[in-house]
């Protein structure tokens, strides 16, 4: 029961909940009424998925590149790290052809350093370096550069394919998306600065790339996700594309609250509480998503994409089948 | 304050208090368990210390208290014998509050340091500082307070534990040799602009050539003046070399010594799964054990509740509907929860494993409360 059906079920539910429909109802609610009908923009030949850990990102972007590699001329998906992640996900989607490039973070500054030095012996020699390893293992901005410049070179590589990239946790903001802007400017000319100069131009460009934020209906993440997107809009000049909110909370049978609450009012049998208990729980979380997306959405230049909870972990066709249905793939 | 004098025991005036590692991925209630754990740990008379280094504000939403960059004290019910203090730094005044405690004797050098062109475009990009920062900030909290026991709440990333090697590689980056490897560097490419000769001719064999080739390279590819800011960024640093090391020894021997307990945090999804190998095989590299895997969410049966209210007379057809949804939602959970206990009591078989219910309760500290009382067995 994973297909987009669930959310039209939660639609009919807030028509039935007065309290919930409410809050729809007003002229600026509407954030995911909006989301419907509002177009999202079309994406870039590149597509870079990111958000803090745990919010789906891997299942997003494996969704996204689904999705492409049904219509379009095919979809890589490119992971940093030991792409366990993705693997686990595309093992269960047969469909369609992806493309998975999994890169590990020492081995694109060993793919950059060649043309960067000249020679492979040299960048070897270089890399090789007891001072210079220190130097790398303690700034990761470098190795961030040389992860942007290696999805530079896939999509060069593959032209006309979308190049989904599930960007590693961010942990420090968009400090992956400024390095490029401050190595570019820290060394004013030669090797490093043209590398630098390219990741900018062919990569990190409106037209070259799209940003989409995976976050959860939950106020807090919202509005760091939120600060995070005018961040990036301020600092780096790249607007996200989709702001993509994950696991919205599942309606309950909307008369069943009401049933419960008139039970417990008859007899405080310790079952029917725990019931209730349960009831209310998921009414609160249901309730607090609609708001904060609301609260915190409201006036922001940009219409989420909502995605439902799934009782079980989502297929990469699912999640591909719940973006299309947003306009959002 | 930490790091003061020439003393490098975390305590030397008293015992060394118990300190828990939780890591796991992101969304699996890791911040919760820290907290509930905490709370566990107070319940049993231990004067507990929270801190979490995950930006995100739900320690604070947990524990129903305001959070900020030193330890609040958690207000408990009179009867708890334990006190409980919550600690989360704000990750955007990691570097300056770092620098500051460096730099506390050379306000020149931290000058040179804020105006130094690198400094200012990298200072949010080195390699956890913020994390560091946390801990330094622990270090001094166990000094200050009569600690029995610390909980630290990792960042929610596979990559977490990298905080306890992150100390270790700063200050080896700060060691003598790689020092004067880039004064000389530096020195030497701006001569090298002036005088081209003077790379030439050397002596000092292969050995020394290779070098002289490592430096050319890394000349050509940055330029003299990007090389010189570097130079000197190191420079500044070397003058706080002793405090820096004291500070990384301390964190190491807080995260690192050989009382630490790690628990790894997991929940019945895919990407928990996954993380949670990752983090059990990276405690192994690191010749380190976990404690305990603790499944969040992972209730072992349908609570008895459901049978109950199933046959109770007043029960309508939306209730019936509504904990059928509830059961279904559980049963995945239950699936998803007993196969990954499985293979992790196959792939650990010594590691204790708590399996912890879905808790439903709308406020976060009451949740925190429900899942203490199952985490009082790790205090012992």
């Amino acid at each position: 029961m994973t297909d987009f059906g669930e959310s039209h079920a939660r639609d009919a539910a807030y028509a039935e909940n007065p309290r919930t429909a409410t809050v729809l109802a007003g002229e600026d609610v509407g954030v995911r009424i909006r989301s419907m009908n509002a177009g999202h923009p079309p994406l870039a030949q590149v597509v870079l998925v990111t958000g803090k850990g745990g919010v789906g990102k891997t299942t997003v972007a494996v969704g996204l590149a689904a999705a492409a590699a049904e219509s379009d001329a095919g979809a890589v998906v490119v992971e940093f790290g030991d792409g366990e992640a993705g693997r686990r996900l595309l093992r269960r989607h047969r469909r369609a052809a992806i493309n998975h490039v999994v890169i590990a973070p020492q081995d694109a500054v060993a793919r950059c350093a060649v043309p960067l030095f000249g020679s492979a012996l040299l960048a070897k020699a270089v890399l090789g370096n007891f001072a210079f390893k220190r130097f790398l293992r303690a700034t990761p901005a470098i190795r961030e550069l040389a992860m942007l410049e290696c999805v530079r070179i896939v999509a060069a590589e593959n032209p006309g394919v979308r190049v989904v990239v599930d960007m590693p946790a961010t942990g420090h903001g968009i400090a992956w998306l400024r390095v490029a802007e401050q190595l570019r400017t820290f060394a004013s000319s030669g090797p490093l600065h043209d590398l630098a100069d390219r990741v900018c131009k062919d990569l990190l460009a409106p037209e070259r790339s799209s940003i989409v934020v995976v976050t959860l209906p939950e106020r807090l993440v919202l509005q760091e996700t939120l600060e995070l997107c005018d961040a990036m809009d301020k600092q780096v000049g790249l607007f996200p594309s989709r702001l993509v909110v994950n696991r919205f909370p599942a309606a309950l049978p909307a008369q069943a609250l009401d049933d419960a609450r008139a039970l417990a009012a008859s007899g405080a049998v310790p079952a029917v509480m725990a019931l209730l208990a349960a009831l209310e729980a998921r009414h609160a979380s249901l309730t607090e998503a609609d708001a904060s997306l609301r609260d915190v959405l409201h006036g922001a230049h940009i219409p989420p994409v909502v995605l439902p909870a799934a009782p079980s972990d989502p297929t990469p066709a699912d999640i591909a089948g719940w973006l299309k249905a947003e306009g959002a793939a | 304050m930490a790091g003061g004098g020439s003393d490098d025991g975390l305590k030397p005036h008293g015992r060394r208090p118990q300190v828990f590692v939780c890591a796991g991925g992101g969304g699996v209630g890791k911040t919760t368990t820290s907290a509930a754990l905490a709370l566990a740990l107070a319940w049993q008379g231990k004067n507990t210390l929270v801190v979490t280094v995950d930006p995100a504000r739900r320690l604070a939403d947990a524990m129903d208290t305001p959070i900020g960059s030193s330890p609040k004290r958690v207000p408990l019910p009179p009867e708890v014998k334990g006190e409980l203090y919550a600690l989360m730094p704000d990750p955007r005044e990691a570097m300056r509050t770092f620098v500051e405690h460096l730099f506390k004797d050379e306000p020149a050098a931290m000058q040179r340091l804020f105006e130094n062109r690198i400094y200012a475009a990298m200072a949010d990009a080195a390699a956890g500082v913020h994390e560091l920062v946390s801990v330094m900030l622990v270090v001094q909290a166990v000094e200050e307070l009569n600690l029995d026991c610390v909980v630290v709440d990792t960042a929610p990333s596979r990559y977490a534990l990298d905080l306890v090697l992150y100390p270790g590689r700063l200050a080896a980056l700060l060691e003598g040799r790689a020092i004067a490897w880039f004064g000389n560097l530096a020195q030497r490419t701006t001569e090298e602009d002036d005088e081209p000769g003077i790379m030439q001719g050397s002596a000092g064999g292969v050995l020394n050539w290779g070098r002289r080739r490592v430096e050319n390279a890394m000349g050509r590819v940055l330029s003299a003046r990007a090389i010189t800011d570097v130079a000197n960024l190191f420079i500044e640093l070397a003058r706080v070399r002793e405090r820096f090391a004291l500070l990384a020894r301390q964190a190491e021997e807080l995260l690192l010594g050989e009382t630490t307990k790690f628990v790894l945090v997991a929940a019945p999804t895919g990407a928990a799964d996954a993380d949670l190998k990752y983090l059990a095989r990276k405690l192994r590299k690191l010749q380190r054990g976990a404690t305990a895997v603790i499944f969040n969410r992972a209730d072992v049966a349908a609570p008895s509740w459901v049978a109950e209210v199933g046959t109770h007379a007043d029960v309508t057809p939306a209730l019936l509907a509504a904990i059928r949804q509830l059961e279904e939602e559980r049963t995945a959970r239950t699936h998803a929860a007993d196969a990954m206990a499985k293979e992790i009591r196959r792939k650990l078989p010594l590691v204790r494993q708590l399996r912890l219910p879905t808790i439903a309760a709308e406020h976060p500290a009451a949740i925190v409360s429900a899942l203490a009382e199952h985490l009082t067995e790790l205090g012992n």
